[in-house]
């Protein structure tokens, strides 16, 4: 990621690198600027790759866009509905602010009205800003992947981590990364076939971590001193070379994926194998899969493929498991398998 | 697999099943559909198999009739021939989502 802004009076435009995406931001509100980006900044993983350009206008509008005009037939998200009209994206939130992105032009106008609800605006604002990039991925021939990574120690291939936010991606991670391991990211990866097999690359090298987590990992302690993740949670984004250096990288092979569960069991570590059907479907499951066929097709794709290549496990992590030390090794050993 | 991206369910087809989506992609009717299926080993006896996964498509309305004629696709081709299977999964993909990144719902913490 780079960024610069240069503030004049009121207007300000900014850039941001965002993966495989360069965004050219114009704010016509300043605050606007500022409030977005802890978000857009966040895509802190270096790319040397040539950029796809987009170029956003962010305006104050005067009236609400009316969220009845939408559908969601392309996608519903929980702050916005979402259409495709003529190769543009339209996007309202029930806040009232409205995206109108051209899919063909590599241009979009992000319409924000008055609200008594700012911080709501600005979520819904910052939910514009994902779905706009989450296309933009896409059609720069990535599939956006919600999930984490995990490399053993001297390989190349990694270990895709699936599960909802909150299940223990995070954790688990920094579980391994004190044992050595490394990591693209803890939640957020970009996959695309090349040459027959899938190429795993990381976007953002910041964990969201819970000040929790300083039980277990002592050397994660002051978590609470780093910039809280949202209003919704306590996480914290930390930058994860300044706890464990040299665990990041930039790209893999994904050769083992695992769902991550967390189980209210004294049992530390349970261990499931997949069948091939079971691992696309927990690989599907993270990917957001528009109802639009042609640009959904080559998502899917993209899973099925990366599904076929992949050893998968279910891995339920019990109650405190983090606090056994034998735990991490017995982890490891069945991390391990799927690599082998 | 076929997604509905309607519904968001999804299923699981055999190749033999998967043969005869792609037919049905390119305009072919049940008459040509049936006689690819003898082309590729299919016997008289797998004929209410056949109909019975057409059907099967037609009640998930994976499939539904149209009018007018289209070049059924020539290129599909399947080596060894079992009767063509539909497996609907029991849970559709999420319908609302989080973000356009994020498909899923949190847990409590």
């Amino acid at each position: 990621m780079s960024a610069s802004a240069a503030p004049s009076s009121q207007n300000r435009q900014s850039v941001y690198r965002c993966g495989p995406v360069r965004l050219v931001i114009d704010f016509d509100e300043s605050e606007f600027a500022d409030c977005l980006n802890p978000l857009l900044s966040q895509y802190d993983a270096p790319w040397d790759t040539a950029a796809n350009t987009i170029h956003v206008l962010v305006q104050h509008s005067d009236c609400p866009a009316d969220f009845s005009e939408v559908s969601g037939s392309y996608l519903t998200l929980q702050r916005l509905r979402v259409d495709l009209i003529d190769q543009r994206l339209v996007a309202i939130g029930p806040l009232g602010s409205r995206m109108d992105f051209d899919l063909n032009l590599g241009r979009a106008r992000i319409l924000v009205p008055t609200c008594s609800d700012r911080a709501g605006q600005i979520e819904e604002v910052e939910q514009q800003f994902v779905l706009l990039l989450a296309r933009a991925w896409a059609q720069s021939g990535w599939t956006p992947l919600h999930a984490g990574s995990l490399v053993p120690p001297g390989q190349h291939r990694c270990i895709l981590l699936c599960a909802p936010s909150g299940s223990g991606k995070t954790t688990l991670t920094s579980a391994l990364l004190r044992r050595g391991w490394k990591t693209l990211g803890d939640d957020k990866t970009l996959l695309r076939m090349q040459n027959g097999t899938t190429c795993a690359r990381a976007l953002a090298h910041r964990f969201h971590l819970h000040p929790e987590a300083a039980r277990w990992f002592p050397e994660a302690r002051n978590l609470s001193d780093w910039p809280r993740y949202s209003r919704w949670t306590d996480k914290r984004v930390v930058q994860i070379e300044a706890i464990w250096p040299g665990r990041l990288l930039v790209e893999s092979i994904p050769g083992g994926l695992v769902q991550v569960e967390r189980s209210s069991e004294e049992f530390p570590l349970t261990v499931v194998p997949l069948n091939t059907t079971e691992t696309f479907n927990v690989l599907l499951r993270q990917i957001v899969v528009p109802g639009e066929a042609s640009h959904a097709r080559p998502l899917v794709n993209c899973a099925a493929q990366t599904a076929s290549r992949l050893r998968g496990a279910r891995v339920r992590v019990g109650h405190n498991a983090f606090l056994r030390p034998q735990f991490a090794e017995e982890l490891e050993k069945a991390l391990l398998s799927l690599l082998a | 697999m076929i997604l509905d991206l309607r519904t968001k369910f999804f299923f699981s087809v055999n190749i033999s099943g998967w043969a005869i989506v792609q037919m049905f992609e390119a305009g072919a009717t049940r008459s040509e559909v049936l006689a690819a299926s003898a082309n590729w080993g299919a016997g008289n006896d797998d004929h209410p198999a056949i109909n019975a996964f057409i059907d099967q498509l037609l009640a998930e309305q994976l499939l539904e009739p149209a009018s007018g004629t289209a070049a059924a696709r020539s290129d599909v081709a399947v080596t060894a021939w079992t009767p063509p299977l539909l497996s609907k999964h029991k849970e559709p993909l999420q319908r609302i989502m989080v973000s356009a990144f994020d498909p899923g719902l949190p847990l409590a913490e």
